[in-house]
């Protein structure tokens, strides 16, 4: 099993975001979908994802309904709102300040 | 709808239903990848880790979360407490003794040392006057009253009164009834701010001597005896038939400024001629009102020039008296510190024991479960959640015990004012309100603080491991040292609270019990008040006659005496004198000697016990004022080691020398707690002695104190209709005498008995747990052959070293702290051996 990396806090929010931009999912599909996307490297945790999907339906970026899963189950489909989605953008654009901030301090200083 | 009530259980059944579905989807891939359904299920559990952990968290989620998280909490300790009565009854018991006792003393101590007077403005009123060290009173004399009044600059008034209350006067006509009288000068409602609720203040000639007489009346009397008519005001009351014009009627909420009821106000005589030549003067107790602006320093310098002047004038009356000035509210409290204080202290003790037995309590339970709470631990219980948990429980416990509390605050303050009315001063003002609520919460809130959240915190930090491993092994413990000090303080406590009770019981005990010196079982006292009525002297000779002819008749009586004091009390004292000594200076303090003028028969009615010499005889009656009986204590002061029989006393220069023809047993002439003073009984029963003009009797009779008033009363109303008697036994003075010992002793006896039982019911607990928690330890070492006398020697050991350990730092401590009872006892040291 490769090495997992523990999830800044916050970034859970931005995923979960990310992965349902592609579409209506269930939360354990969504938690499946980060795993494969980042290569194994992501577990998320069942005990954090919960909270997390409750958390944003309670914002009103997600909104959920029950759906009968492909294992013929009913199942609890999260998808985004229109409000989720202004707020995936507002996400990814703050990620991606956060992660060229971090690269810019993590090289070697110019001479 | 229900999901609106109830929002909590519906979003749980969602999550379940979500968290069966995902662990379903889970299953199925597992199942997909090669595996047996079974082992898919439990791979899926596995991998999704505790559900209950997972639907706790995400309820945080939800807003109401914290809510219905305390609701849970609290509904669990109830649960827990109600399946353990014994613990739960003990340890709600405990707080409600603590915190009751606690919250009553300290809404007395507040309302004397803190509420501010009932007085407009009362920060600007002081007492004032001169603290005479030969009897230890603050009072000033008329002439310096009058002096002061006139010449101060700081003052904008000062008001006499008379200290004492002046209970045997008469009222109306036809039917007589006692009332009690309070004697002010015209300005004392200026001085005290207060507005009459009906009617008109005293008039300026109503103070003069010889000036028309007033009367305000307290709202009480005047709502009880005249059914609250207003048209009283202005109609004439006679008062030892005298007639007083009803001037006005204070109001509800006025209170005298001395501790005693009274029913009436009326006006002393002032003279604005008073001077120290006077033949006679009175002592007043004086109120000031600074003027504003003024301050207390400002007083005290304008004072100390007016007492050089009257020391000036006339220092033979002062001497090196200190002059007294302070703030009315300090005054009033004065008294008292040292009886609140203990008190105050007992109550604290009685707390701290409380909240130690109660903590012990609490940690012995929790040790015993604390395997139950390292398994909620091990299934994911947060360690704060579990700490709460704890915590609801002991704030449970305290909300039980501050709402007993309460209950018995009320109890107790009903208590304090029905038995310490004359102890503790403004008692009449305290009342179960919102501020003694209160104090009662912040006494609760403290309690929980500081005693009951130390367990709670030590338990929230439970070490899972090491508890399961010794729950493993059937061994549990932990917090002993903490325990066995808890219970060391309780002894040490409860050992203080005993040396003090017991050192008042042993007060109580001289008090009732000590040698009197007079038999007091079947002695009447009758009194009839002359003064103010038109007696001219050979009247009230032939009505004293008369009175003691009736006495006589009256059947049961054995023996009647007319005389001006009581076994208990003095007419007055006299600077002792002898015939083949010089004679003292006048006013000569020291040597003081007690005058009581009697006739004959005073020591057969008294049952005084003759030591040598004779009683008077009527041969004594035709020229009075030629012999005196004294006591020993009088004996021994002034003829010591010689025979006193004989010897010619009490000369003044003018007056002829009385000869002494009998020594009695000392009787407690001072009151029950003083020794007894040298006294001199003498055939002279005229005012003119020192005494005053009023009637006394003694009676000793084996018919009831009401018959005998009765028939008194049917004997004067032929011939003196309109005289008041009153028939009193001394038996309730003497018990009046004993009511404040009596309530000190009762309190703190109860506060330490309390004490002993919560430090019994705390060393059991230790003990008892322990030895449950060894038993099995306690099984092995008999089945190694350890006998039950050393098993039995182990438990005492771990017992004694406790109970040791408490009683000795509690004996310590007591010998320190009871010289604070000192001005509380009679009769026994305040480190008296016999109690360590």
């Amino acid at each position: 099993m490769p090495d997992r990396i523990e999830l800044l806090q916050g970034t859970l929010d931005l995923l979960i975001l990310q992965v349902l931009q592609w579409g209506p999912q269930h939360g354990h599909g969504i938690g499946q979908a980060i795993r494969a996307r980042s290569q194994e490297v992501l577990q998320i945790e069942h005990g954090s994802l919960y909270p997390a999907l409750h958390r944003l339906e309670r914002q009103g970026w997600l909104e959920s309904e029950w759906k009968i899963s492909e294992a013929n189950r009913r199942a609890r489909y999260y998808k985004l709102t229109p409000r989720g989605k202004r707020q995936l953008i507002e996400e990814q654009s703050r990620w991606k300040q956060l992660v060229r901030a971090v690269a810019r301090t993590m090289k070697p200083v110019k001479e | 709808m229900r999901r609106r009530i109830f929002p909590q259980r519906a979003s749980d059944t969602d999550l379940d239903d979500e968290f069966a579905a995902h662990l379903e989807i889970e299953t199925k891939q597992l199942m997909e990848r090669g595996m047996t359904r079974e082992k898919a299920e439990a791979e899926a559990r596995r991998l999704f880790g505790s559900r209950a952990l997972i639907a706790e968290n995400t309820r945080e989620v939800f807003g109401f979360a914290a809510f219905s998280r305390l609701w849970q909490d609290v509904r669990y300790a109830a649960r827990i407490l109600r399946r353990a009565p014994a613990f739960t009854a003990a340890a709600v018991l405990s707080l409600a003794l603590g915190i009751g006792a606690t919250t009553a003393v300290f809404s007395i101590a507040d309302n004397v040392f803190l509420r501010p007077l009932p007085y407009a403005d009362a920060g600007r009123l002081v007492w004032l006057g001169v603290r005479f060290s030969s009897i230890g009173m603050d009072f000033l004399p008329s002439p310096d009253y009058v002096a002061w009044r006139r010449d101060n600059r700081t003052f904008q008034a000062l008001a006499a009164t008379r200290a004492s209350i002046s209970t045997n006067m008469a009222l109306g006509s036809s039917d007589q009834i006692e009332v009690r009288v309070g004697h002010v000068s015209a300005n004392f409602l200026d001085t005290f701010a207060v507005t009459p609720a009906a009617g008109r203040n005293f008039r300026a000639e109503e103070e003069l001597p010889n000036g028309p007489k007033a009367v305000l009346l307290m709202y009480p009397f005047w709502r009880d005896h005249f059914h609250t008519r207003r048209d009283i005001l202005g109609s004439a009351i006679a008062l030892d038939g005298q007639p007083y014009t009803v001037a006005a009627i204070l109001p509800q909420s006025f209170v005298y400024p001395v501790d005693t009821p009274i029913d009436l106000v009326t006006t002393l005589p002032v003279s604005p001629t008073a001077s120290h030549r006077d033949r006679s003067m009175s002592t007043w107790a004086v109120f000031g009102r600074l003027k504003p602006g003024a301050t207390i320093a400002q007083a005290r310098a304008d004072l100390d020039q007016l007492y050089a002047a009257s020391k000036a004038d006339f220092p033979q009356l002062f001497h090196d008296d200190k002059l007294v000035l302070q703030s009315l509210q300090e005054h009033r409290a004065g008294n008292v510190h040292t009886l609140l204080e203990i008190l105050m202290g007992a109550a604290a003790c009685l707390l701290a024991i409380a909240c130690a037995n109660v903590a012990n309590l609490l940690l012995a339970r929790w040790s015993a479960r604390s395997r139950e709470l390292a398994v909620r631990a091990a299934i994911g219980a947060a360690r704060g959640r579990l700490a709460r948990q704890l915590f609801a429980e002991v704030a449970l416990l305290i909300g039980a015990g501050t709402v007993a509390g309460m209950l018995l605050v009320v109890v107790a303050l009903h208590g304090f004012v029905h038995f310490a009315a004359g102890e503790i001063p403004r008692l009449s003002e305290v009342g179960v309100d919102f501020r003694v609520f209160g104090i009662a919460l912040l006494v609760s809130v403290a309690t929980a603080l500081i005693f009951a959240g130390l367990p709670a915190l030590r338990a929230g930090r439970v070490d899972l491991q090491s508890v399961l491993q010794r729950a493993a092994r059937g061994t549990a413990g932990g917090h002993q040292f903490l325990r066995r000090a808890l219970v060391g303080v309780e002894v040490a406590l409860s050992v203080i609270l005993l040396c003090g009770a017991t050192l008042l019981l042993e007060t109580l005990w001289h008090l009732q019990y000590d040698h009197l010196g007079f038999q007091p079982e079947h002695l009447l006292t009758v009194s009839i008040p002359v003064h103010g009525s038109n007696f001219a002297e050979s009247a009230r000779e032939g009505l004293a006659i008369e009175v003691l002819a009736d006495l006589h008749r009256i059947p049961g009586t054995e023996a009647a005496s007319l005389a001006q004091c009581t076994p208990l009390t003095l007419s007055g004292t006299r600077t002792f004198s002898r015939s083949d000594r010089p004679l003292p200076e006048p006013f000569h303090k020291g040597d003081n000697i007690g005058i009581c003028g009697t006739d004959s028969e005073y020591l057969k009615t008294t049952g005084a016990h003759l030591v040598e010499g004779r009683d008077f005889n009527d041969g004594d009656r035709a020229h009075p004022g030629t012999v005196a009986v004294i006591n020993q204590a009088a004996s021994r002061t002034y003829f010591p080691g010689k025979d006193a029989i004989g010897k010619q006393i009490l000369g003044t220069g003018g007056t002829p020398w009385e000869t002494v023809v009998g020594v009695v047993a000392d009787a407690k002439n001072q009151g029950l707690n003083h020794p007894a003073l040298p006294e001199a009984w003498i055939n002279d029963t005229s005012p003119g002695n020192g005494g005053t003009a009023n009637l006394l009797f003694l009676v000793r009779t084996l018919a009831p104190k009401a018959a005998v008033g009765r028939a008194l009363r049917d004997e004067m109303r032929a011939n003196h209709a309109g005289i008041f008697t009153k028939v009193e036994s001394l038996d309730a003075d003497m018990a009046e005498q004993t009511a404040s010992p009596r309530f000190n002793t009762v309190l703190l006896s109860t506060f330490a008995a309390l004490a002993f039982l919560m430090a019994i019911v705390g060393v059991y607990g230790v003990l008892a747990f322990s030895v449950t928690q060894r038993s099995a330890e306690i099984g092995i070492r008999m089945a190694l052959g350890a006998t039950p006398e050393a098993v039995l020697k182990l438990v005492m050991k771990e017992g004694a070293a406790t109970l040791l350990a408490g009683a000795i730092a509690g004996v310590g401590a007591a010998l320190l702290l009871t010289r604070y009872l000192t001005s509380l006892l009679y009769g026994v040291t305040a480190t008296d051996p016999r109690l360590t």
